[in-house]
């Protein structure tokens, strides 16, 4: 489809709104007013040995496995009106290619840079394929500059081969006026391990989509997150954890810290299907509202075919412990220092799980930054 | 140092504390017993500033401030300290982190410089000599899975490092074994001087050999009903509460 094809059969549809279940509590509805400039924003990381940064097209002519990949992959992205304009508009998207065997140790830094000037609706691309025992990270960093509207689509799309490893830290710092829509999909066959690290630290709207897709046995999926939105911010997460094969693993680990007026989302789905016998599929998603005006919404989503599995979920959102609190209190340290504390306790446990020291002593730091500067809006 | 006068406070509709008079003066013990149920935590509670009991009637007065105006954390940092009867446990916070926090706040607001990372470990050492604490406890999440005793230790430590004026301690001693009673009241007792008070609630006369009290008040139904010295204590022990009980009822 051409590109000004593309944009006039979604402003045919327009955004999503909350008329949508998959959208219920993340309209996108205000955004239909703005005059968006589409544009394909180019991605680029630093090339490092094992790494091979290459076009889709080279990639499908040069790997008979990935082309079997891609072709036989889920339609799903082409049927959603924003990701089928996000495939129109993205003619080059980033492909990373880890090459059979290569253990890429350091990982690799990727910005996300939106600058805010003229309405841009900004859409990104990668591809990363892991062939066989090949280890690769990367570490993400979104932000956006400016206080005009900005909007974003960001696709991956992970393919993992047979015994490989992939590691993909996103930290999301944007501006109040920026609305970002990521979604990763993470397609999994035997023995491989992908962990996902998603830190929403700031964002007028953001929404993190996050699909696997279990092709073998013996695969690992670990999707850990934390969400801190304040003001009047809004943090979704929806994720889809597919269970395909038997004897397979999946932890979800989600935790929020929600401030201010700002609400959180929560959608996860678990399926196993039939032939998934033997699965362990965990989900956890617990969250504090560290303000009375804020919000939170989750829904867990567990649709087992298989009998022979182990799947357990627990969402939970409370207020911060009263006992607690009088205690420190009773120490001396100030109601807000209390909070603060038991607030950067609670999402220590998300944040200790980011595999890069330097990474997670930044996140750490511009958590607490948040939570003490919001502390004093609170209640 | 301490003036309570006719203290009166109550949870929800029910009044818990009808009328306490207690007057303490710098370097004395006191003790507080009576029946389960009398009243002893809410009166302890109310000192610190727990804000679920609302005071109807009275004054508490401590070093010439009305007390009953000030958050928990200023009552703290005007030296009140209470040693929990059921200390809460703080998941992901250890205790030194905890009482570093707690120390510098209370230097802030006695307009004091915070204490940095090497006079905090040398503190630290000092203390846990008084109370024989161990430092893999303090560097756990603050009472998390922590034994009963081990709960009461670690309250004693947080006393010794805040250096309180007027220390409350609720039944401290219940939940520890033999050896740790005489430990912890050893403790107590190097952190006595003629400056500080000390409040201790119990409901056995064992402690108080220990830390010997100069008076014992007996707490019934929201009232102190009988004042004392140590002696009373003794008589207590003996004879339990009945005959007070008839005095009053
Ligand atoms: N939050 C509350 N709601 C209702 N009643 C309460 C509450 N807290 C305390 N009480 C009641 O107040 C009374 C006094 O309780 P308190 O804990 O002060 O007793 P105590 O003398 O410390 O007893 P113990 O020796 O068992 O520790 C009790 O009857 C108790 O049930
Ligand atoms: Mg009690």
């Amino acid at each position: 489809m051409s590109k000004e094809l593309a944009i006039k059969s979604f402003q045919a549809v327009g955004f999503p709104t909350s008329k949508m279940e998959e959208w219920k509590y993340t309209s996108l509805k205000n955004l239909n007013e703005i005059d968006w400039s589409w544009e394909e924003l180019n991605l680029s990381v630093a090339s490092i040995d094992g790494l091979q940064i290459c076009t889709l097209q080279d990639l499908l002519n040069h790997s008979t496995e990935f082309k079997a990949k891609w072709e036989g992959k889920d339609p799903i992205l082409e049927q959603n009106p924003l990701f089928a304009l996000n495939a129109a508009i993205c003619e080059n998207p980033l492909v990373l290619w880890i090459k059979e065997g290569i253990q890429i140790e350091d990982a690799v830094h990727l910005s996300v840079f939106l600058k805010q000037d003229k309405n841009t609706a900004f859409q990104s691309k990668m591809i990363v394929f892991l062939e066989k025992d090949s280890s690769f990270s990367i570490i993400e960093s979104a932000n956006s500059q400016g206080e005009t509207p900005v909007f974003s689509t960001f696709v991956q799309e992970v393919f993992l081969a047979e015994g490989a490893q992939f590691k993909y830290v996103k930290e999301q710092n944007l501006s109040d006026s920026c609305t970002y829509v990521d979604q990763t999909f993470v397609y999994q066959d035997s023995n491989s391990q992908a962990d996902t690290f998603t830190f929403s630290l700031n964002g007028g709207i953001i929404r993190n989509n996050l699909h696997f897709y279990i092709n073998g046995e013996q695969v690992v999926s670990n999707l850990n997150g934390l969400y801190v939105p304040g003001a009047n911010q809004l943090m979704d997460t929806h994720s889809v954890v597919d269970h395909r094969l038997p004897n397979s693993e999946s932890n979800e680990l989600y935790k929020g810290v929600l401030m201010g007026q700002s609400t959180g989302v929560f959608n996860g789905k678990i399926f196993v299907r039939k032939d998934a016998q033997k699965t362990n599929a965990f989900q956890s998603c617990r969250n504090v509202l560290a303000s009375q005006k804020a919000t939170m919404n989750t829904k867990p989503q567990l649709e087992i075919w298989a009998d022979d599995v182990k799947c357990s979920h627990g969402t939970t959102t409370g207020q911060l412990n009263e006992e607690s609190l009088f205690y420190m209190r009773s120490r001396g340290i100030s109601l807000a220092a209390a909070k603060t504390l038991l607030l950067l306790a609670f999402a220590q446990e998300v944040i200790d799980t980011i595999p890069f020291e330097e990474t997670r002593k930044s996140i750490s730091e511009k958590i607490i930054a948040k939570i003490e500067a919001s502390n004093d809006l609170v209640i | 140092m301490l003036s309570i006068n006719n203290l009166h406070a109550r949870i929800g509709e029910k009044e818990i504390l009808k009328g306490i008079n207690l007057e303490i003066k710098p370097g004395e013990v006191h003790a507080i017993m009576g029946p389960n149920g009398s009243g002893k935590s809410t009166l302890a509670s109310v000192l610190a500033g727990r804000e679920d009991y609302e005071v109807t009637e009275g004054s508490v007065i401590f070093q010439g401030k009305d007390i009953l105006e000030l958050a928990p954390e200023e009552r703290a940092a005007e030296g009140i300290f209470l040693a929990f009867q059921y200390p809460v446990e703080i998941p992901g916070v250890s205790t030194t982190n905890f009482l570093k926090s707690a120390v510098n706040e209370i230097r802030k607001y006695r307009g004091e410089e915070p204490m940095d990372a090497v006079q905090f470990l040398k503190m630290f050492k000092e203390k846990m000599a008084y109370v024989n604490i161990d430092q893999s406890l303090l560097s756990r999440a603050l009472n998390e899975g922590f034994s009963g005793g081990e709960k009461k230790r670690n309250e004693i430590f947080q006393m010794a490092v805040l250096e309180p004026k007027l220390a409350i301690l609720d039944e401290t001693d219940s939940g520890l074994d033999i050896d740790a009673l005489r430990i912890v009241a050893e403790g107590v007792n190097k952190l006595k001087g003629p400056d500080n008070a000390t409040i201790v609630v119990t409901h056995y006369q064992r402690l108080l050999d220990y830390i010997v009290p100069d008076f014992v008040h007996v707490l019934y139904k929201g009232r102190i009903v009988k004042s004392g010295t140590k002696e009373l204590a003794l008589e207590l022990e003996e004879k339990g509460y009945d005959w007070i009980k008839a005095e009053v009822d």
